[in-house]
């Protein structure tokens, strides 16, 4: 996919870097150009806003568990045993 | 329930330099207790997505948790605790747990070529309107949707999506190269978008033609 416009770095390259830029984990030096990029291209940079709904979305959703207040007491009581045993 | 112990030493490649102390058991224990409680709901979390059953799950942190006080000697504190009570799951989970689950394995040729991984980018095309009707499915038809990925692409998706763990950590935590990381995490995503589009549509958030 590419909005057909000419770009320093080609649409192509910034698709394939996305989620390693979305994550931090892409060298500074390239991160830079995918910044710039998406200051020019607006088609990349939908899809990149597109990206960010969805891993808001996926991290909202899954934030809610807590432990068992059994599993909890069970876990440290079962350690101090093993202390007391030994 | 009973549970026998045993007081595995981790390979070496899993704990950092021992440390020799002079600590007593109890102070030991009182020091497990006071840093790894603050972790448990994640790993209770985590196991849950693991195994898909509280039962499953509470077994599996409880035996995770006897085994890193074990091994607690060998955590170099000031490290990343997080990660080594994580790569304790994981390997406890991949050892008791996944034989018994029908899960197929994607251990070996999951690596993505270039080309492949350009392919990825390239064929996601999400728009943020297509996000926006997305985002808007039940909590849980989102978790559903997560819990259908391969294990090892939704290990890696819950491990760097939920849990923020770097590709790094991930990596040491699955024991993988971090390449592999990559490809599962691309995979897992690019397939949970798909699905998720897929019960978007169903739901009639989204025309099902905008399915490219």
């Amino acid at each position: 996919m590419s909005c057909g416009n000419h770009h320093d770095v080609p649409c192509v390259q910034i698709h394939a870097w996305m989620w390693i830029y979305l994550d931090n984990e892409l060298e500074q030096e390239s991160a830079h150009l995918v910044g710039h990029h998406l200051e020019e291209c607006p088609p990349c940079s939908d899809q990149f806003t597109a990206e960010r709904i969805i891993q808001t979305r996926i991290r909202q959703c899954s934030e809610t568990v807590q432990t068992p207040e059994g599993l909890r007491t069970r876990i440290f009581t079962q350690i101090q045993q093993t202390v007391t045993d030994q | 329930m009973t549970q026998t112990v045993s007081f595995v030493a981790l390979d070496p490649g899993v704990v950092g330099s021992v440390v020799m102390s002079t600590e007593t058991q109890n102070a030991t224990a009182a020091r497990f207790e006071r840093d790894v409680a603050p972790f448990l709901d994640s790993l209770y979390g985590a196991a849950l997505r693991m195994t898909r059953n509280p039962t499953d799950a509470e077994d599996l942190v409880q035996e995770a948790t006897l085994k890193a006080f074990a091994a607690f000697d060998s955590f170099t504190e000031g490290t990343n605790l997080k990660a080594w009570l994580f790569r304790i799951l994981t390997n406890t989970y991949i050892n008791q747990y996944r034989k018994k689950q029908r899960a197929p394995l994607h251990t070996s040729a999951d690596e993505l070529t270039e080309g492949e991984l350009n392919e990825v980018g390239e064929n996601l095309g999400m728009r943020s309107a297509e996000a926006e009707a997305m985002a808007r499915l039940a909590d849980g038809e989102i978790v559903d949707a997560l819990a259908a990925l391969p294990e090892d692409f939704r290990m890696a998706v819950y491990l760097v999506d939920i849990e923020g763990f770097s590709y790094k950590e991930a990596a040491e935590i699955m024991e993988t190269p971090v390449g592999t990381v990559m490809s599962r995490l691309s995979r897992g995503r690019k397939q949970l978008r798909e699905l998720l589009r897929d019960y978007a549509a169903e739901r009639g958030f989204i025309a099902a033609e905008v399915k490219s």
